[in-house]
């Protein structure tokens, strides 16, 4: 982690539908957030806190109802595939190609020539492992592995930035805290920024260097907590007294928030 | 909250299709009027609208329909009958065995993927041109969609449903009374909805083609006759029923999908 | 049950060989209710079928009226693939087209056509242009309906992912949506290929002056069911023939690989 500030998110606030009509809905509120340069800064909070809103909104997919987004100094009013590279937590990779074809196809979007790609590609593969695999089609890869062929999509795409939207969602535990390990030894050898939305306690305590807690909704950041440990950071740091102690705190800040999503939930149920 | 959003815009969206089909036909019929009556289009090819109209009236008041309409809801009405009957069954026995399963239905699959009308002709040598070729080329062609369909039904009720009936004793008849029978029932009267419209179809079919009566043969008889606002007359009293048998068929199979 | 006859008892009960075998007792029930319980005006026994086969295609133009047929199925279906893939495309990717044209297209596609075929042979004689037009007619609608629910049924996260990485609006159509929709288009084909041999054998059998329609009509009235069947049997093999182009091409090329 440097000082120097990769993104900008400057009084972000964000609601859905217009004011007064049945389905809007205000999911983020006044939300200020510095990201630095080569940190994994992750958000967690409850359901509908926002979180992923935020995300969309960094990347340009969303524009926001008031305040800007700055990144690498420069405002934000659309996709900029040159300097973020999304991971979702659905499986977006194309079905119908394999997945050599999907990593080629994301760099020929960016405008990647098409000398480079081939190079790019298989390096790619080689961090997330899955050069025996490139033939293959979405279809017949696991989950773990197709969330490998979407990171090494956004890899090849050579980002300074990466948003990731719960990439590891959809999978069982164990898988998670595999592709955990190896997105902390990836943290350890590039200097990507990585925003990073989950649910999991564990894994915000694991990857990130900070965590931005965020409150039920309208959500905005609750608090940020920070992580010193280095990346890559070993298996048994999972089961050291730092962990827990932070995970804990972890919990204590998002339980309430938590109760009171649910009650948001149920009260509005007809 | 969100459920009762989404019922309002589907029920917007059906509204806003009828009114797009309703503003369709005005303004069909609108440029007709002008197309025969003011662009000069000649009225051998396009009857004058309101021509029309005043032959289709005169059929209603004259009663002109009931002796082909008679006609072709009795070859209706006896096709269905026997494709329905026989379908159901045959379905439902074949259906009792994976083994059958995957010896007869792509054997239906198969003969119905060809249009059976071709057979027309060998059944009005059978037959004759009278109603019995139409009843019988009605109960083949639809004897298929019902038969495939009850096959599916039945053939694909979920195996742990009837585990745990066994398991709690059931017999042959309750198994079939209380798991097959309703989880085969919504399915089936689909088949048995489009087993319907592929009937009326076919026999309309068969009354343009080769018959001596019956709603078909007469806007036949009009067109070789060249009498065409009488026939234009006729098309459009023939859309409308088929239009409103089709109503009745799909609420009743709403209906029925209702009840589990 | 020896070693010998347990295999082939289990070879003929394969589901593949049960199937030709029910087909082969049905030809044997032809055969005998042909040959001892029916009058020979009505039915024939598909041996003599079999052997008239030859005659049937000596009778003077009867070979040009098949393959005149098969023309016409070949034209409509062409004709109802570049219709539907247009009309289609058009109506799929813009949300206001499909909003007010879908309807009218639905509606076109519910009237039963049986009615208006005496004005479709008025309109376009009873030459091929009819065969043709009333088989693209009933052709085009399931290749547009298959066509415009490939492209609408697209998994929006697709859509995202490729605009996250800076697709251009004609990236996104030539790389996701028209990939993506091929699958529904080979079912829609499969589908537009039954339409056009209902409408084309249709018209074809209701002209009883020229073409099949006029033989059919011809074998019909002088009670010669040798050569109706074998006619019929030429046509749909025919119409099987075709099918199966379709259904494999669909299995070959309209699927996406998943294990």
């Amino acid at each position: 982690m440097t000082s120097e500030v990769a993104i900008r998110i400057d009084g972000v606030s964000h609601a859905f539908g217009e004011e007064g009509e049945a389905h809007h809905v205000r999911a983020l509120r006044d939300t200020s957030l510095d990201i630095f340069r080569g940190e994994l800064l992750c958000l967690i909070g409850p359901s509908g806190c926002g979180k992923s809103t935020l995300l969309n909104i960094i990347g340009g997919l969303l524009a926001p109802t008031t305040g800007t987004v700055h990144v690498s100094g420069k405002r934000v009013d659309g996709p900029t595939p040159r300097e973020i590279a999304f991971v979702f937590q659905e499986n977006a990779l194309f079905p119908w190609n394999t997945v050599f074809e999907n990593v080629d196809l994301g760099m020929l979007f960016q405008g990647v020539p098409r000398a480079q790609r081939a190079a790019r590609a298989w390096r790619a593969l080689e961090t997330v492992g899955l050069k025996d695999f490139a033939q293959h089609y979405p279809g017949q890869l696991s989950g773990g592995m197709r969330q490998r062929a979407a990171l090494a999509r956004a890899l090849s795409l050579e980002t300074e930035i990466l948003l990731m939207d719960e990439p590891f969602g959809a999978l069982d535990e164990q898988t998670r805290m595999i592709l955990g390990e190896d997105l902390s030894v990836l943290l350890a050898n590039t200097n990507k920024t990585i925003a990073f939305v989950t649910h999991s306690l564990g894994e915000a305590t694991f990857l990130a260097d900070r965590v931005a807690v965020f409150s039920a909704r309208p959500g905005t950041i609750k608090e940020i907590i920070t992580i010193d440990e280095p990346h890559p950071r070993k298996p048994d740091f999972v089961t050291s007294e730092k962990f827990t102690k932070i995970r804990n705190r972890l919990y204590g800040l998002l339980h309430d928030e938590v109760r009171q999503t649910m009650a948001q939930t149920m009260g509005s149920t007809p | 909250m969100k459920a009762a959003t989404d019922q309002h815009q589907g029920g917007r969206q059906a509204l806003a299709s009828h009114a797009v089909q309703v503003c369709f036909l005005l303004v069909l019929i609108v440029l007709w009027f002008l197309a025969t009556n003011r662009w000069g289009v000649n009225r051998l090819l396009l009857p004058d609208p309101v021509a029309v109209f005043w032959e289709l009236w005169d059929i209603l008041k004259s009663g002109e329909f009931v002796g082909d309409l008679r006609i072709t809801l009795t070859e209706l009405a006896a096709a269905f009958a026997i494709s329905a009957t026989s379908g159901v069954t045959a379905g439902y026995l074949v259906s009792r065995s994976q083994y059958r399963i995957r010896v007869f239905e792509p054997l239906f699959a198969g003969i119905y993927s060809i249009p059976i009308i071709l057979f027309l002709p060998l059944y009005v040598l059978f037959f004759g041109l009278g109603p019995a070729s139409k009843i019988a080329l009605g109960a083949t062609i639809s004897f298929f969609p019902i038969v495939l369909s009850t096959i599916a039904g039945f053939g694909t009720v979920d195996k742990l449903l009837v585990t745990a009936a066994r398991s709690m004793g059931a017999s042959d008849y309750q198994l079939f009374r209380h798991v097959l029978l309703p989880a085969a029932f919504p399915v089936v009267l689909t088949g048995m909805r489009m087993g319907f419209t592929v009937a009326l179809l076919s026999i309309i079919g068969s009354e343009t083609i080769a018959s001596l009566a019956g709603l078909g043969h007469r806007i036949v008889h009009l067109a070789e006759a060249m009498e065409m606002p009488r026939m234009f007359a006729y098309i459009a009293f023939v859309v409308a029923i088929a239009a409103i048998l089709n109503l009745i068929i799909s609420r009743l199979e709403a209906r029925g999908r209702r009840r589990p | 049950m020896t070693q010998a006859a347990a295999t082939l008892r289990h070879v003929l009960l394969r589901p593949g060989i049960a199937r030709i075998g029910v087909v082969v007792l049905l030809l044997v029930v032809w055969e005998i209710a042909a040959r001892r319980l029916v009058d020979p005006m009505f039915l024939s026994p598909p041996s003599r079928v079999l052997m008239s086969l030859q005659a049937v295609f000596e009778t003077k133009g009867v070979p040009a009226a098949v393959l005149t047929t098969l023309w016409e199925l070949a034209i409509a279906f062409v004709l109802s693939v570049a219709i539907g893939l247009g009309v289609g495309l058009a109506v799929g990717l813009q949300p206001f087209a499909r909003a007010s044209v879908m309807p009218i297209i639905l509606l076109l596609y519910g009237t039963p056509q049986i009615t208006i075929l005496p004005l479709f042979i008025l309109y376009f004689g009873i030459g091929a242009a009819s065969k043709i037009a009333f088989g693209v007619s009933h052709g085009v609608f399931p290749i547009i309906l298959a066509i415009v629910a490939g492209v609408q049924n697209i998994k929006p996260i697709l859509l995202t992912s490729a605009k996250s990485m800076g697709a251009s609006r004609w990236q996104i159509f030539r790389w996701v949506i028209f990939p993506h929709m091929i699958p529904s288009f080979f079912a829609g084909m499969r589908l537009g290929m039954t339409g056009v041999l209902l409408g084309v054998l249709l018209a074809e059998l209701y002209v009883s002056t020229a073409g099949i329609g006029y033989f059919t009509n011809l074998f019909t009235q002088n009670f010669d069911p040798t050569r109706l069947l074998g006619l019929i049997a030429v046509l749909a093999a025919m119409a099987i023939a075709l099918n199966e182009i379709v259904r494999r091409a669909e299995a070959h090329f309209g699927r996406w690989h998943e294990d």
